[in-house]
């Protein structure tokens, strides 16, 4: 264990200053590449994530094998009558502290790209868009724990940017437990949004929520945890995710409001009496 | 790349229809198991198990080798997964798929990542020997819930799993063979099991565990939580597919516990009876070399 995050109990202040519902600063950004159909660019603290989506279009030649990413969905190839959804997830050798460079066949990341596929596959109206491909490129610039919360996230952004119809936001982020895996002190609190140091040493899930409802689409727990924390930690992610779909919102808001000022789209009927300060 | 057949639009609406009024083609509760069973090989570590028409074998072994440079105080603990094309032609041998790297990642998590395993008790001279222990998984027939009974059979073979004894005197590490000494079993810490929900509909709202192939192939989301009889959960992985409600996933991980008590004490029972088969004539207890822990006084 690197690290001791038992000061917790004197102050109820983590190691980073946050309070047990504390978010940490989440900053997004929608339409960061010209060229791609969707893209955006997220920091959630210090995990920093970039996306972009191509697609829908027509599914090009086959690359052998898993390492051309999970496909999503029912079936593979473009024969299927739903889109496929392609996802492939870049580890930048310099994201994290010890520089370890991942291979592509990494399984860590293959099962990543295969929760990110499923997890979009059920969001996105695939079925629009048969004998197709929507091709999501993710790369993590920088990793300080909530990795799959952050990529889930920045592809939300980037579907939305590329105007694939979907059901809803889908939203994620992670909880954990102050409680170590072994004790079962019911004083334990449930912590929201864990930091790089956070996730080695507490127990801690990632959940993804689709819109304000409290669908789980994706949940992911890969500690050892006391079957009695499940719900503490389960309900502050389900809140969380909903924090964050306000802040995903507020992006997207923001960037829509700035295409009518400058006059890129035309503003729509009904839309009149948005503030356009 | 041989893709596995479909079934057929028919059978699926069939399949899905039937699950909607509660009832499923082998006439099981939703929330039963199909029959498991359990053979033990002569060989210890040899774990043969069976859930319905799925068959997967596991063997553990032991090989002397070096730690790891960044951790020479453990042992190395590693499950190897293969799924042959004698399983089903769509799985190709060398060539990773999905199903292979979840089922691996998903063994990892549950067995490995858990401490089910202490490593450090392999460690036999610090950064220079240690015992490197591999579970080989093969899965010989393909009915649906592999990672149920693989993470059965990991668990089953391991616990069955003797090393040899080992001595150290004056610095000589001593490796002594069956006929020496009285092999010796891992120190094993918790038993997790997998329970793997599958979810039907559009809402999700149908829940059934040990889903058929069939079943699985008309599921629309699955959800595989590791529990070990002290209620603690190793792992939890909801990989996408239809949302479900929060709430209903915490009564899925309660019924999954039950189950997991369940296949915990099964394990149990058969570990006995195998020790009881094996011990002829009481001379295991002869044989051992480890001293029971009563005090002389």
């Amino acid at each position: 264990m690197p690290l001791d995050t038992s000061t917790y109990g004197l102050a109820l202040l983590r190691v980073d200053g946050r309070r047990w519902n504390e978010l940490r600063r989440i900053h997004g950004q929608i339409r960061t590449q010209a060229a791609a159909d969707g893209s955006s660019y997220l920091e959630m603290g210090h995990t920093k994530v970039m996306c972009v989506v191509t697609g829908p279009s027509e599914p090009g030649p086959r690359r052998g094998g898993a390492a051309g990413g999970a496909s999503g969905g029912a079936g593979s190839g473009g024969q299927s009558k739903d889109a496929e959804v392609v996802v492939n997830i870049v580890i930048a050798g310099f994201s994290s502290v010890d520089r370890k460079r991942r291979g592509r066949g990494d399984k860590r990341t293959l099962e990543m790209q295969f929760t990110l596929s499923n997890t979009l596959a059920a969001t996105l109206h695939t079925h629009l868009f048969p004998h197709s491909q929507i091709n999501i490129s993710l790369h993590v610039l920088s990793q300080d724990g909530s990795l799959l919360a952050a990529l889930i996230n920045a592809a939300t952004l980037a579907c939305v940017d590329a105007g694939i119809p979907m059901t809803d936001y889908v939203t994620a982020c992670t909880a954990g437990s102050t409680s170590t895996y072994a004790a079962n002190d019911e004083g334990a609190d449930p912590l929201l949004d864990l930091n790089h140091q956070e996730e080695q040493e507490l127990p801690g899930l990632t959940v993804a929520t689709l819109g304000e409802s409290d669908k789980v689409v994706a949940l992911v727990c890969e500690s050892r945890v006391q079957i009695s924390r499940l719900e503490g930690m389960l309900a502050v992610g389900v809140d969380g995710c909903k924090q964050v779909r306000e802040i995903l919102d507020q992006v997207i808001k923001a960037q829509g409001r700035k295409m009518i000022l400058e006059g890129t789209v035309d503003k729509g009927t009904g839309l009149n009496d948005m503030d356009l300060d | 790349m041989p893709r596995e057949a479909e079934p057929s639009l028919n059978e699926k609406q069939f399949v899905l229809q039937a699950l909607h009024d509660s009832v499923r083609l082998d006439g099981r509760e939703l929330e039963q198991y199909r029959p498991l069973e359990l053979t033990f090989g002569d060989q210890y570590g040899v774990a043969d198990v069976t859930l319905g028409k799925t068959r997967v074998l596991a063997k553990a072994s032991a090989e002397l080798t070096v730690p790891y440079a960044d951790r020479p105080l453990d042992g190395i603990f590693n499950i190897a997964t293969e799924l042959s094309p004698m399983t089903s032609p769509a799985f190709e041998v060398n060539r990773p798929t999905e199903t292979e790297v979840l089922i691996s990642r998903l063994l990892e998590k549950t067995v490995r990542r858990s401490g089910a395993l202490d490593t450090e008790s392999l460690c036999l001279v610090a950064g220079q020997k240690c015992w490197s222990i591999r579970v080989d998984v093969h899965v010989l027939s393909h009915d649906g819930n592999l990672i149920d009974a693989a993470c059965f059979a990991v668990v089953a073979a391991l616990r069955h799993f003797r090393k040899p004894d080992t001595s150290m005197e004056g610095g000589v590490l001593t490796v002594y063979t069956p006929a020496e000494r009285e092999p010796v079993p891992l120190s094993w810490l918790h038993s997790p099991f997998c329970v793997t929900w599958s979810f039907f509909g559009e809402e999700g709202d149908v829940a059934v565990l040990d889903a058929t192939w069939m079943e699985e192939q008309v599921r629309s989301g699955s959800c595989t939580i590791s529990l070990n009889k002290h209620g603690e959960i190793c792992q939890i992985a909801k990989l996408g597919g239809v949302p479900v409600e929060a709430v209903s996933l915490l009564q899925c991980t309660n019924v999954a516990l039950v189950k997991a008590k369940d296949m915990s004490s099964k394990l149990d029972r058969w570990l006995a009876e195998d020790a009881r088969r094996r011990d002829k004539g009481g001379l295991l207890a002869e044989l051992s070399a480890e001293n029971d822990r009563v005090p002389d006084m």
